[in-house]
């Protein structure tokens, strides 16, 4: 049984939270506006942009003593990927974990390949960085001699060799959070893509007709929802495992059925938006480059799901079941 | 936007999992098991499942069930699939028959049904499809007629499954012709499939097996007693029921045994192909469970999720035909494939129904585009 206490605390928690999305929300709507979403693609780092989620404290969301859960500034991100906010949140959020940043500067995560660091989203721009491997292994890198480049999405992700490194404890498995981060941001997207979607087909007339009037178009909207609702409920998943002792599998399960949901919903999406949703004055590439991007930086599906079947493998068949039948 | 919210089966009813793990172990059946809930009619098994309280389990006491929630029901027939248990005799019945006669049937009707059904000991097969009226089900034409003392029933139901074992027929029928609503005028009868003018056709499906009917239904007398609910309340009955039959793990657990034998042949150290395709699988199925759970507190919570289970069984469904092309291809070739290839033929030859029965794949989206708002 649920005591009184317990029941306020969790409609407290559940207001709270309402709030902060309440809040990201609003916030995301405006910093994610048009021309913030071109400059950053030409390599303009977003100053103002920064500036606001440094005064609303986002980027200190998932520091252990932020008071809040990092269930939380999991569903922050989702709001992000929903506006596709042109900043790297999550590596902000999650460096700033591990990192002691007392002065709101920009901190960044990007990947350790050797004796360099690479991926890192704006790391020239960083005043921190932290560079991790799928194995485990994290690092404060610093760096110096940045290179530019852009991912898919247009978004600055740069690379350097590491002149000086400190090894950090990562209390929990950031390679992995770093993932679910991705899931977070995608189902978010994925969201928004079906809202602009339905949209598009409501108003768009052809034959006559408006395009929701098709029945094909109908079907293939249904099945996108469908995609959408999995993938939601995937990322439900992963988020409130978290700290259990199911939270690899989960996260697991929830970037195997995320990511492998980005193919088919961006595929409709484009093909719902016409030659309209292939021009560059678009709005919609802003959100499938991003799943494009997302679901490859930190382990694509495959990826996943080889490391959740090993997993189950290890433990045998007889104990497949009660795996399934023991989320909660 | 559909809305699923989270839902965790509550410590009260996962408190039900290691007991009905029990009766299971000790109830299994010899032989091949499958998890597709139309396969294996086994009356004695039923009857024990109803001895030990678990069928009819949302039912109230006093006819006859364990007056419990949905989620208990819902852990017991999940695990009931996944072991493979021959759960076909009353699947329907305990699903669809008892929540209609406990929302819209008479009390004499509850009273005289309800302690059979969750004794296990009474089946019903639904009549609705027709050969004329498929997916378009206010097409249908059997006749009720009123005459003294009750309905005299012509027409023809198909692809009925049970009809040949099983005692009743709850039956879509129209009392009235359609007026300009087409769904207006149709009524549900209970049909006692010995009476006079029944006459059931098995038809051989292409697994080799009778598992479904023809029923001709000639000037069938039906006491005015068998009318369900109010005359003329027909689709509404049957429409607000979806929830029920479309949102249960049997919509997305059909195929697990055949998951269950491909993790047993590839072992503890699989190849890289072999855990993704384990991997793709069970992430699927972990998604689809909290999506279901996330109907069945809705359900709970008296709500008429329609459109929500029957994005359910849609997603479901076709992840079922999946399940089987990805374990297909990920099989190694051995000599223990005995038990896997069994499975997955048995699995392949049902496939085809996955996606047909209850609502095929085509009329699931329509309702999904309605509940988006696109139709």
């Amino acid at each position: 049984m649920t005591s009184d206490h317990d029941t306020n605390n969790e409609t407290q928690d559940k207001e709270v939270r309402q709030l902060l999305l309440a809040t990201a929300d609003k916030l995301f709507h405006r910093l994610s506006d048009k021309q913030t979403l071109e400059d950053t693609a030409h390599g303009e780092f977003p100053e103002t942009l920064k500036n606001s989620l440094v005064e609303q404290g986002f980027h200190r969301l998932a520091q252990v003593d932020s008071g809040f859960v990092l269930e939380d500034a999991f569903a922050v991100l989702q709001v992000a990927g929903y506006h596709a906010l042109p900043f790297p949140l999550a590596e902000w959020m999650l460096a700033n974990r591990y990192v002691n940043n007392p002065d709101d500067s920009f901190a960044t995560i990007g990947k350790l390949q050797g004796q360099s660091i690479t991926d890192a989203p704006w790391g020239r721009e960083a005043s921190h960085c932290i560079a991790v491997t799928a194995e485990g292994q994290a690092i404060q890198a610093s760096a110096s001699q940045w290179q530019r480049t852009y991912n898919i999405a247009g978004e600055a992700s740069d690379a350097a060799g590491i002149d000086g490194q400190t090894p950090i404890d990562t209390h929990d498995k950031l390679f992995q959070l770093l993932a679910l981060s991705r899931c977070a941001l995608a189902v978010g997207a994925m969201t928004r893509l079906l809202e602009l979607v339905i949209e598009q087909v409501t108003l768009r007339e052809q034959f006559g007709r408006p395009l929701a009037r098709f029945q094909v178009i109908q079907h293939d909207i249904a099945a996108m929802a469908g995609e959408v609702a999995a993938a939601s409920k995937a990322l439900e998943g992963g988020t409130i495992q978290l700290a259990s002792e199911r939270e690899e599998d989960e996260i697991a399960v929830a970037c195997a059925r995320v990511f492998e949901a980005t193919r088919s919903t961006s595929e409709m999406a484009h093909q719902l938006f016409g030659a309209m949703g292939f021009t560059q004055e678009h709005t919609l590439h802003h959100f499938t480059r991003r799943l494009w991007a997302w679901r490859e930086d930190y382990g694509n599906e495959r990826y996943w799901q080889e490391v959740l079947g090993r997993n189950i493998c290890s433990r045998g068949s007889q104990n497949l079941w009660p795996f399934i039948a023991t989320n909660r | 936007m559909l809305n699923f919210d989270p839902v965790t089966l509550p410590e009260s009813s996962e408190q039900l999992r290691p007991v009905i793990r029990a009766f299971i172990a000790a109830n299994l059946p010899a032989g091949p098991r499958n998890s597709d809930f139309t396969s294996g009619y086994d009356a004695s098994f039923s009857a024990a499942l109803g001895e030990g309280g678990w069928i009819g389990m949302t039912v109230p006491k006093r006819y006859g069930g364990s007056e419990r929630g949905y989620f208990d029901r819902y852990i017991v027939t999940e695990e009931l699939l996944a072991a493979g248990m021959p759960v076909a005799a009353h699947w329907i019945t305990d699903r669809q028959t008892a929540p209609l006669l406990m929302s819209h049937g008479t009390e004499a009707q509850r009273e005289r049904f309800l302690p059979g059904i969750c004794a296990g000991t009474v089946f019903f097969s639904i009549g609705m499809s027709e050969p004329n009226a498929g997916s378009d089900l206010a097409a249908i034409q059997t006749k009720a007629e009123a005459v003294a003392g009750g309905w005299r029933v012509n027409g023809t139901k198909i692809w009925t499954t049970g009809a040949h074992l099983n005692h009743f027929l709850m039956t879509l029928v129209r009392t009235a012709p359609p007026t300009s609503n087409r769904h207006a005028g149709m009524s549900q009868l209970i049909i006692d499939l010995k009476s006079d003018g029944v006459e059931v056709r098995p038809i051989v499906s292409m697994t080799g097996k009778a598992e479904f009917n023809e029923i001709v239904l000639n000037d069938v007398f039906v006491p005015a007693e068998g009318l369900v609910g109010n005359e003329g309340d027909g689709w509404q009955q049957v429409t607000s029921e979806l929830g029920y039959e479309r949102s249960g793990p049997e919509r997305f657990l059909s195929t697990f045994r055949v998951f269950q034998e491909l993790v047993h042949l590839v072992g503890p150290s699989p190849t890289p192909e072999q855990a993704a395709a384990v991997g793709r699988i069970s992430s699927h199925l972990l998604s689809l469970r909290r999506l279901s759970l996330s109907v069945a507190g809705m359900l709970q919570a008296g709500k008429l999720p329609n459109i929500e289970a029957a994005m359910v069984k849609d997603l479901g469904t076709r992840f079922e035909k999946l399940s089987l092309e990805i374990a297909r291809l990920a099989a190694p070739i051995n000599d223990n494939r005995a038990a896997f290839d069994q499975a997955l033929n048995d699995s392949l030859l049902l496939s085809p129904s996955f996606t047909l029965r209850g609502g095929t794949s085509e009329i699931l989206r329509g309702m999904i585009a309605r509940g988006l708002g696109l139709r």
